[in-house]
C-alpha cells in the first residue's frame, strides 16, 4: 500500500465512522434518575438474599439453633423497618404505579 | 501501510478526545438540567458512538502493524527491529507486543476493546455507563497520545532499507510468550473498567450498590486474565530462563503481583458492601489502588526505572506515565474529598470472630503483602534518590516476608467460609472447625512421620517448617471447602431427593458465585502446595563426557551423545541424556542451546520431564573450555506441577462464578408479628 493509498483508505475510514457517530438517532437511550425508592427496593432484595443464605446455612448445620434464631430475628427486624420505609416513601409518591411485588 | 496505520491512530485519538469532551459536556448538561441546543442524551450518544468508532480505528492500526510484520515491511522501524524474514508466522504476530511501541498499541487496542463492550451494553444503566465511558475515554486519550506522539509504532526507518530485520528477542520465541503478554495486558487493562465504574459511581453519587453488580463480571474477568498472565509468565520463566525457578521477585513480576493482590482484596471486601453496605470508602480506594498499581507496573516496565528481564529500553515514557499517574491520583483524591459523605457505612463490624472480620483480616494481609512488595520494588529507586546509590532488595527479603504472609492468607482462606456473618458463638466455632482442625493435625503428624522434619541434623530448616505448616493448613482448608460442598449438597439432596452428585451440581448452579469462589480457593490451595514444594528442590551440576553418569534423587543421567541442527531461524546444539531409574532406562531428555541467526543471541532450552513426583529439569549450560565436554545441570523440583494444576482450578472456578446463578424459587417467609409492615411478605426463597 502506497502512502497515497493509505491516506485515501484513512479518509474513507474517517467518513464511515463520522457517519456512524452523527447518524440521527431518534430515541437515544436515557434513564430516569434513580430514586430513593429504587434504592430501598434494591436493599430489600439484598436483605431477602441474606435471609435465604442464613436459612440455608442453618439447614446445612453451620449455625446452632439459638444463633440462627438470634440472627434471623435481627435480619427480619431490619427487613421490616425497610418495608415500613418503602411504604412511607410510596405514600409520598402518589403518581407512582403501585409497587410491584418482588 | 505505515501511512494508513498512522492515520488510523490519529483518528482514534481524535475520536477518543471527542468522546471525553462531548461525554463530559453531556454529563454536565444532565447534572445542571438546563435546556441546550442539543439534548444531553443525544450528545452523550454521539460521545458513546465516538468511543466505539475509536476502537474501530485503533483496530485498523493494529491490523496494519501485524500485516506489516507478516509481509516483512522493513520500511517501518519497529518491524525492522523486532522481526525478520525467517521468523515463524505466530512470532511475527507476537511482534505486535514484543517492543515498546507495539505493546503500547496493544494496550490501547485492548482498552478500546473493553470500552467497545462497555459502550455496547450501556442500556443496563445508561447514566452510570455514560460516566464510566467518559472516564474510560480519558484513559484512552492518554494511551493513544503516547502511541501517536511518544512511541509511534509506524515511524519510518531512516536511511537504506535493510533486506532483513533484527529478529525477535530469543527469550520471546517461546509459545507461552505469544499468549503471556496479551493475558497480562487483558488483566491490567481490564481493571480500568471497574475503576471507571467506581469513579463514575462516586462522581454521580450513585444510590445503592448496584454498580458493584454491574462491574462484578468486569472485575472477575480482569482478575482471571491477570492471574492467567502471571501464572503463564511463571511457566515461561520456568521453561525459558533456564534457572529452574518460576518466580524471581523481579521488579516487573512484582509489578504484576501488586494489582493482583489489591484486586483480590477488592473481590472479597466488595461482598461486604453488597450484603451489608459496609467498607464503601475502603472498596473505592482498593479499586483506585488496583488501577493505579497497574499503571505503576507499566511505568516500571516502560520508564527504565528498574532493571528487569522484562523491561523495555530506557525512554522518556516514564515522565508520561508519572504525569498520568499524578493526574489520576489527583482526580481520585479530589472526587473522594468532595463526595465522601456518599460513602458512609450503613453497619459496623459487630464481632471480631465473624465472616466480616475474616474479610477485613484478609484485606489487611493482602494489603500488607502489597505494601511490602511495593517497598522492596521501589527501594532501589528510593535509595538512589536519598543516598545516591542503588541498593537492590533481593529475593531473600521477599521470601522472608512473603512466605509467612502467604501462609497466614492460606489460614484465612480456610477460616473465612466457616465463620458465620455478624458473630460466631463458641458452639458454632466448635461445630464448624472440628473437622478442618483434625485434618491439620493429622497432616502435621503424617508429614513428620513421612520425613518432613524441620529440625533435621540438629539444625532448624525454616523452609521445611514453612512447607509443613503450608501442607497442614492446605489439608485444613481443603477439608473446610469439601465440608461446605457436602453440607450444602446434603440440604439439597434432602429437599429434592437427588443423589449427591446431582445435588452438588444443583448447589453450584444455585449460587455460582459462592461455590465458584470455593473452587478458586481449591486452586489457590493446590498452587500453594506446589509453591511449598520448593523447600525440597535439589540440584546437581557436572561435566559429562560421553557415557559419563550423574545422579539426582531416584534418577541417573547418562550422556548418550549429542546432536546439532540448523534451520533458517537458529542453529541448535543438544545433549542426549538417557535417564535411568532403579537400573532401568525410563526416558530420554535433550536439553538444548540455540543461537538465533538474526540477532546472534544464544538461548538455553531446558528439558523438563514432569512426573507424579515432580519435575526433572535439565539444562545444557555449554561446554568446558578445556575438555570440550558438555556441562549439565539437573534439578529435581517436586510438586511444581501442582502450581499449574492450581491454575486449572482457578480458571474453572472463576468461570463458574461468572455464570449466572439459577433464579430462586418463590416462597413465603414469615415476618415478625409486631411490625407496621405486613405480617406476611412474599419473598423469593431458594430453600
Amino acid at each position: 500500500m502506497t502512502e497515497m493509498q493509505g491516506i485515501i483508505a484513512g479518509a474513507m475510514l474517517t467518513l464511515a465512522l463520522g457517519i456512524y457517530i452523527f447518524w440521527p438517532e431518534n430515541a437515544p437511550a436515557n434513564q430516569s434518575e434513580k430514586s430513593r425508592l429504587d434504592y430501598l427496593l434494591e436493599r430489600k432484595e439484598q436483605l431477602y438474599e441474606n435471609l435465604r443464605d442464613l436459612t440455608f446455612e442453618y439447614r446445612a448445620g453451620k449455625y446452632p439453633e439459638e444463633d440462627f434464631v438470634a440472627q434471623r430475628s435481627l435480619l427480619e427486624n431490619e427487613t421490616a423497618l425497610l418495608i415500613t420505609e418503602i411504604e412511607r416513601v410510596e405514600r409520598t409518591r402518589p403518581g407512582r404505579i403501585a409497587l410491584r411485588a418482588r | 501501510m505505515a501511512a494508513f496505520g498512522s492515520f488510523a491512530l490519529l483518528l482514534a485519538l481524535a475520536l477518543a478526545t471527542y468522546n471525553l469532551f462531548a461525554g463530559t459536556a453531556a454529563l454536565r448538561l444532565l447534572a445542571n438540567g438546563r435546556p441546550a441546543r442539543i439534548s444531553s442524551d443525544r450528545l452523550a450518544d454521539t460521545a458513546r458512538r465516538a468511543g466505539i468508532a475509536s476502537f474501530v480505528a485503533v483496530t485498523a492500526a493494529a491490523v496494519a502493524l501485524v500485516w506489516s510484520a507478516l509481509t516483512n515491511d522493513f520500511t517501518i522501524t519497529y518491524i525492522a527491529e523486532h522481526s525478520n524474514r525467517a521468523l515463524p508466522a505466530p512470532y511475527k504476530f507476537a511482534a505486535l507486543w514484543s517492543g515498546q511501541e507495539g505493546s503500547l498499541l496493544l494496550w490501547a487496542w485492548l482498552l478500546g476493546g473493553y470500552g467497545f463492550i462497555l459502550r455496547l451494553t450501556h442500556k443496563t444503566e445508561v447514566k452510570l455507563h455514560a460516566y464510566a465511558g467518559t472516564i474510560l475515554a480519558g484513559v484512552e486519550v492518554f494511551f493513544l497520545a503516547i502511541v501517536n506522539f511518544a512511541a509511534p509504532p509506524f515511524s519510518l526507518l531512516k536511511g537504506a532499507i535493510p533486506n532483513d530485520g533484527n529478529g525477535l528477542n530469543p527469550l520471546l520465541q517461546y509459545p507461552e510468550m505469544v499468549i503471556h503478554p496479551p493475558l497480562l495486558y487483558l488483566g491490567y487493562v481490564g481493571f480500568t473498567i471497574p475503576f471507571a465504574f467506581a469513579l463514575g459511581a462516586l462522581m454521580m453519587r450513585y444510590p445503592g450498590e448496584t454498580w458493584i453488580k454491574v462491574t462484578r463480571r468486569w472485575t472477575l474477568v480482569s482478575w482471571l486474565f491477570l492471574t492467567l498472565g502471571i501464572v503463564v509468565g511463571m511457566h515461561w520463566a520456568y521453561g525459558v530462563l533456564g534457572w529452574g525457578g518460576y518466580w524471581g521477585w523481579d521488579p516487573v513480576e512484582n509489578a504484576s503481583l501488586m494489582p493482583w493482590l489489591t484486586g483480590t482484596a477488592f473481590l472479597h471486601s466488595v461482598m461486604m458492601q453488597e450484603r451489608k453496605g459496609m467498607m464503601k470508602s475502603w472498596n473505592i480506594w482498593l479499586i483506585f489502588a488496583t488501577f493505579m498499581l497497574s499503571i505503576l507496573g507499566t511505568l516500571l516496565t516502560r520508564g527504565g526505572l528498574v532493571s528487569s528481564v522484562h523491561a523495555f529500553a530506557q525512554s522518556s515514557l516514564g515522565t508520561w506515565f508519572m504525569v498520568f499517574l499524578a493526574i489520576v491520583l489527583a482526580v481520585c483524591v479530589l472526587t473522594y474529598i468532595f463526595k465522601r459523605n456518599h460513602l458512609k457505612s450503613e453497619q459496623r463490624i459487630e464481632s471480631l470472630v465473624s465472616r466480616e472480620s475474616s474479610f477485613l483480616f484478609n484485606n489487611l494481609v493482602l494489603l500488607t503483602a502489597c505494601f511490602v512488595i511495593l517497598w522492596g520494588t521501589l527501594f532501589p529507586i528510593l535509595s538512589e534518590f536519598v543516598e545516591g546509590s542503588k541498593i537492590t532488595v533481593g529475593a531473600p527479603f521477599f521470601d522472608r516476608v512473603a512466605i509467612p504472609i502467604g501462609i497466614f492468607l492460606l489460614f484465612l482462606t480456610g477460616v473465612g467460609p466457616l465463620l458465620p456473618w455478624r458473630a460466631a458463638s463458641l458452639q458454632a466455632i466448635r461445630r464448624n472447625f472440628l473437622l478442618p482442625a483434625l485434618a491439620v493435625w493429622a497432616t502435621v503428624i503424617g508429614g513428620i512421620a513421612a520425613g518432613i522434619r524441620p529440625w533435621q541434623d540438629s539444625t532448624f530448616d525454616i523452609g521445611r517448617f514453612y512447607a509443613l505448616v503450608a501442607f497442614a493448613l492446605a489439608a485444613g482448608v481443603l477439608t473446610a471447602i469439601l465440608s461446605e460442598f457436602l453440607r450444602g449438597a446434603g440440604v439439597i439432596a434432602r429437599q429434592t431427593s437427588r443423589n449427591l452428585f446431582a445435588a452438588i451440581y444443583l448447589l453450584i448452579r444455585r449460587n455460582t458465585r459462592r461455590y465458584g469462589g470455593y473452587v478458586v480457593h481449591i486452586g489457590v490451595v493446590v498452587a500453594m502446595i506446589g509453591l511449598a514444594g520448593a523447600a525440597f528442590n535439589r540440584n546437581v551440576e557436572s561435566e559429562l563426557a560421553l557415557h559419563d553418569r550423574m545422579g539426582i534423587g531416584p534418577y541417573i543421567l547418562e550422556n548418550a551423545g549429542g546432536s546439532q541442527d540448523t534451520n533458517t531461524n537458529y542453529n541448535s546444539e543438544s545433549v542426549l541424556l538417557d535417564i535411568y531409574r532403579g537400573g532401568k532406562r525410563v526416558f530420554q531428555v535433550a536439553p538444548e542451546r540455540r543461537t538465533y541467526l538474526a540477532s546472534d543471541q544464544p538461548q538455553t532450552m531446558a528439558a523438563i520431564h514432569s512426573g507424579p513426583g515432580g519435575d526433572l529439569y535439565v539444562i545444557y549450560e555449554g561446554t568446558d573450555s578445556d575438555t570440550g565436554h558438555p556441562i549439565i545441570k539437573a534439578l529435581l523440583n517436586p510438586l511444581v506441577g501442582w502450581i499449574w494444576a492450581g491454575l486449572v482450578f482457578i480458571v474453572f472456578g472463576t468461570l463458574v462464578a461468572l455464570t449466572p446463578s439459577l433464579m430462586p424459587v418463590a416462597a413465603t417467609v414469615r415476618m415478625p408479628a409486631a411490625r407496621t409492615a405486613p405480617a406476611e411478605a412474599a419473598l423469593k426463597g431458594g430453600d
